[in-house]
């Protein structure tokens, strides 16, 4: 007996691609803006030598903006990625399967981009919940793939510019060809689509917007959770510094002109009182008060030069990020502070006991906590 | 307009290269090549299966408009809420994951829910008022 194999037939309806170009610009924005406010974000934590000295520290919302378009634009793009590919399902089993080579290189970045935009989603979003089932490192990969995803988009809307400009309006000649009676019916799963966006964007976006916050159902962090009613990362436990004693404390301030500080010393110089939001790269922030000495401060009297570098050293003994660097935009600036304090209050152990950093536009990670060490390094 | 698509296609081309040279530099880039093919494969050959077979269903059932809608909504949030509601393992300090998901997730279920019937029977009494005496 011969198996006859045949593809699948689908007679469902709005599997056409006026409805995948409706789905798909809005999802194409939404990738854009994931991609740009990722590289900004990768940039920022991890800067090229020929822009270290140049990441700006002004505005003082600007990270905290960025990172949290990063993870809402992703969320967002998950309700319109799954409507997308539902649309053009049919086309994975189009007959004969290769026609010429040109058509074989067309679905092979098809396959690239669709494998490639659900792992970026799908990993992108298991980080924020700090889950990691892949045995990878995440934030190499997952920066390495957006490149393949945004470069295979760019090549997708490319081959397919002549199909999204017959059908980029309700009046255009590619609509106008498709059944007149899926109109309505269209509009209808479009509109489903878009309270999908609004649904998970509500439900999310609070953790970082926290006007919101009131509609926090499914965000990995809650931004009054945490000692002192903010979230924390590495704890101090967890970073094998725990409460660190006062009689035990010195500051190191190495440069042209060395100098060590007790707590007491510290606490004793000049004190100034800022409004920082600390914005993690996994999405949330939040505003908080902080006081302390102004890391500018700490540098003039150190003989430190206008345009030099800072690396902070954290106490910590375990864990990644024990040392940071900062341009001289961020170590000059006079909202950058040791904090002391946090909403009036002595730091919690978890947020950095007895000094941090805390800096304006500066991913989270990146502001030490249990600073140990100023060091000048021009 | 032929140029511009050239032009956006090599760019495209480019940008890919960029993302592969970047992956060589992964300790293991087999582990990664895996991971995107099963991405790939679990949404063609479980998801999207079961979506359109919901859809059959829905379609025989002689039902579209507000019943797709309601579906869709709570399937993408149940999609987002996927992760905090089966993440495994205890979590690096309490402020991590602090909600009480399952019934979060509950609430959006008749959030949902509600929200449609409200919103048909809406439709639906508009829609009489509109033809009054039939």
């Amino acid at each position: 007996m011969k198996l006859h194999v045949s593809p699948p037939a689908f007679r469902g309806r709005l599997h056409d691609p006026r409805t995948a170009t409706s789905i798909g610009r809005w999802l194409g924005v939404a990738f854009a803006v994931c991609f740009v406010t990722g590289l900004i974000s990768h940039f920022m934590q991890h800067p090229p030598g020929w822009l270290a000295d140049d990441i700006p520290s002004r505005p003082v919302w600007g990270y905290r903006l960025t990172q949290g378009l990063h993870v809402a634009s992703g969320i967002a793009a998950i309700p319109l990625l799954l409507a997308k590919l539902w649309t053009v399902y049919p086309r994975l089993f189009a007959w004969p399967p290769l026609r010429s080579v040109k058509h074989a290189l067309e679905r092979l970045s098809v396959g690239v981009l669709v494998a490639g935009a659900v792992f970026e989603l799908a990993t992108g979003l298991l980080n924020t919940a700090q889950w990691y089932p892949w045995p990878f490192s995440f934030v190499p990969v997952h920066y390495a793939v957006a490149w393949i995803v945004f470069g295979a988009l760019a090549l997708h809307v490319a081959v397919k510019a002549p199909e999204i400009g017959a059908h980029w309006s309700r009046r255009s000649p590619g609509t106008l060809a498709l059944p007149v009676e899926d109109g309505p019916d269209r509009r209808s799963l479009l509109a489903a689509v878009g309270a999908a966006v609004g649904a998970v964007t509500l439900t999310t976006v609070g953790q970082s917007f926290t006007p919101l916050k009131d509609f926090l159902l499914f965000a990995p962090r809650d931004p009054d959770k945490g000692p002192q009613s903010l979230p924390v990362n590495r704890t101090a436990a967890a970073a094998g510094v725990g409460r660190i004693a006062d009689e035990a404390y010195r500051l190191v301030v190495a440069g042209p002109r060395s100098y060590t500080l007790t707590l007491d010393e510290l606490r004793a110089l000049p004190q100034h009182e800022v409004e920082l939001p600390i914005a993690c790269v996994e999405g949330w922030s939040k505003s908080a008060r902080w006081g302390g000495v102004r890391v500018v401060d700490l540098l003039e009297r150190a003989g430190a030069p206008a345009h030099a570098r800072v690396r902070v050293v954290s106490l910590q003994l375990r864990g990644g990020y024990r040392v940071s660097e900062m341009g001289h935009e961020h170590a000059r600036d006079p909202l950058t502070l040791l904090a002391l304090r946090l909403n009036g209050e002595e730091l919690d152990p978890d947020h950095g006991y007895p000094a941090r950093l805390i800096a304006p536009d500066r991913p989270g990670v990146l502001q030490t906590k249990w600073v140990g060490r100023l060091e000048v390094t021009t | 307009m032929k140029a511009l698509r050239v032009l956006v296609g090599t760019a495209g081309v480019a940008l890919m290269a960029v993302g592969a040279s970047l992956l060589t530099d992964v300790r293991d880039p087999t582990d990664v090549l895996v991971w995107l093919g099963g991405a790939a494969l679990l949404h063609d050959l479980v998801l999207a299966p079961v979506v359109l077979l919901v859809g059959l269903v829905l379609v025989r059932g002689g039902s579209r408009g507000p019943v797709r809608g309601a579906l869709l909504v709570a399937g993408a949030l149940t999609a987002v809420a996927l992760p905090v509601l089966l993440r495994p393992g205890r979590t690096a300090n309490p402020s991590v994951l602090p909600l009480d998901y399952p019934r979060n997730w509950l609430i959006s279920l008749v959030a949902v829910a509600t929200v449609t019937a409200l919103w048909a029977a809406a439709r639906g009494f508009a829609r009489r008022r509109r033809r009054p005496g039939r």
